[in-house]
């Protein structure tokens, strides 16, 4: 496996002795092999002062190409429904496709290479933040876009912020706990389509569950908790008791 | 000493995994041999500081893997081969290896020289830029050592690192092995005995998540001489033990 060549001739005839023909290939290949980092990782390397950060935020699931592609069609199509039909129906989707993306964060059922990037110097609680944060932040952006392209009343457009944050760290939460993204996202669009439905049992309608100041505190008790818990999930162990 | 094991522990609910363990290693090829379920990969998965013991001390390279600092210190000067290597069939060779040297906070600007090395230490030199994907068992197990050994570790755990090599690969492979122990401590589990006797000073075996030989390969040897069953020296040796500490 290791290139053994000879040191100091070329092919053909005697070289300069101080020719190592191993180093000079290796420096070409790395030449030639260099991945040259896009604009945003280089964007992001210098805001965290990381270039292994930096990749493994780019590398995260639902910060892909095709998944936020996926996200602006499922918010684009809430903005057409609710222009079309009144009902506010970006508020409702943007904490889900929040909450998937957020669990998607989490390496576990998702990461093939996880068992690995646990034994790394960039820590995968750091990691988890860093995409976690990264995830919510384009979220919260895409789902403002739509809110206020869709046309609807302050309240609306900001109201559904709080609770995506809550069900956010429930997804991020259960994902941790179960050790399973998939886990993650079951229970954070089940908490969000819970608190839906008992809105609408309640008050006879939907947009309740972001438009009541009533349920703002216990959302944030919610979220803090659970982000408790996602701490406590992803702590890091005592390697000696 | 680069690896401290005291009393080691681990156990999984009522399931004793790794038994109480002492061991200690310097520089040299160490292999860590035993039956399916002895609790090599149990070990070695705590030395490479993925999953922490349930009771007794451990400390790598001089430090104390269960404190922040010192853990990730450990891990920059870490390689490790699980024995089921995750990838990304999306990226390319030297795409997944330079991926786990930054992750392993190399300095980037040594990062492309050093991906370049380990791909060549490897044999991969021709298919640095495939995918993945397109790979066959031997090579990505190839490409699984390559991000092992680009930091140049000084601990280097491998966890059956020959499994789907064929017979030349694994000929080099022990060269790159006596090459690492030199100057590092490297831990080799496997199951073939003939690894052992071409690439370890010491070896050690391992039943029921208890060591019940440690030694040199012509030590283990030597207890099989009298009633070992095997083909080769070192598997006569290799059941020997095994037969006296089930007895």
């Amino acid at each position: 496996m290791n290139m053994t060549g000879e040191h100091g001739h070329l092919p053909g005839g005697p070289g300069p002795l101080d020719v190592d023909l191993d180093r000079v290939w290796t420096g070409v290949a790395a030449g030639v092999w260099c991945r040259q980092p896009g604009r945003a990782e280089r964007l992001a390397g210098r805001l965290l002062r990381s270039p292994g950060l930096a990749r493994a935020l780019l590398t995260t699931p639902s910060l892909l190409l095709g998944w936020v592609i996926a996200t602006v069609v499922v918010l684009g199509t809430g903005t057409v429904v609710t222009l079309s039909t009144g009902t506010p129906l970006v508020p409702l989707l943007a904490p889900a496709v929040a909450a998937a993306g957020i669990a998607y964060a989490y390496g576990p059922g998702i990461d093939p290479a996880w068992e690995l990037t646990q034994s790394m110097a960039i820590g995968d609680r750091m990691v988890l933040l860093v995409r976690a944060l990264a995830v919510f932040g384009l979220n919260a952006i895409l789902g403002l876009v739509a809110s206020a392209a869709s046309g609807a009343a302050a309240a609306v457009t900001f109201g559904w912020l709080i609770p995506m944050t809550a069900v956010c760290a429930l997804a991020l939460a259960a994902a941790t706990l179960g050790r399973s993204a998939n886990v993650g996202v079951l229970v954070g669009l089940a908490g969000w389509l819970i608190t839906v439905l008992s809105a609408r049992a309640v008050t006879g309608q939907f947009s309740a569950a972001f438009t009541s100041t009533v349920l703002i505190v216990p959302y944030l008790i919610a979220a803090a908790c659970c982000a408790a818990i996602a701490m406590y999930a992803t702590r890091i162990p005592r390697g000696t008791p | 000493m680069n690896v401290e094991l005291t009393e080691l522990t681990r156990r999984f609910g009522r399931t004793e995994a790794v038994a109480g363990v002492d061991l200690q290693a310097g520089p040299g090829v160490f292999g860590l041999l035993g039956p399916n379920g002895a609790g090599k990969t149990s070990l070695l998965r705590m030395m490479a500081t993925v999953l922490p013991p349930s009771s007794g001390t451990l400390r790598l390279l001089g430090r104390d893997p269960g404190s922040y600092g010192p853990r990730r210190e450990i891990r920059r000067r870490l390689g490790y081969l699980p024995q089921t290597l995750g990838y990304y069939p999306g990226f390319t060779v030297a795409e997944f290896v330079e991926y786990f040297a930054l992750l392993k906070d190399m300095p980037s600007r040594q990062v492309p020289r050093a991906v370049a090395a380990a791909i060549e230490q490897v044999g991969l030199g021709d298919r640095a830029r495939k995918k993945l994907r397109t790979l066959s068992g031997g090579m990505l197990r190839r490409v699984g050592i390559a991000q092992a050994i680009v930091n140049e570790p000084e601990l280097l755990l491998l966890d059956e690192p020959t499994a789907g090599l064929d017979p030349e690969q694994r000929v080099a492979f022990r060269t790159l092995l006596r090459e690492f122990g030199q100057r590092s401590t490297v831990i080799v589990s496997t199951h073939l005995v003939e690894d052992v006797g071409a690439a370890c000073t010491e070896v050690t075996l391992m039943d029921a998540g208890k060591i019940v030989f440690h030694g040199t390969p012509g030590e283990l040897i030597a207890q099989g001489e009298a009633h070992g069953v095997g083909d080769a020296p070192l598997e006569r040796g290799y059941t020997a033990v095994l037969a006296a500490a089930r007895s």
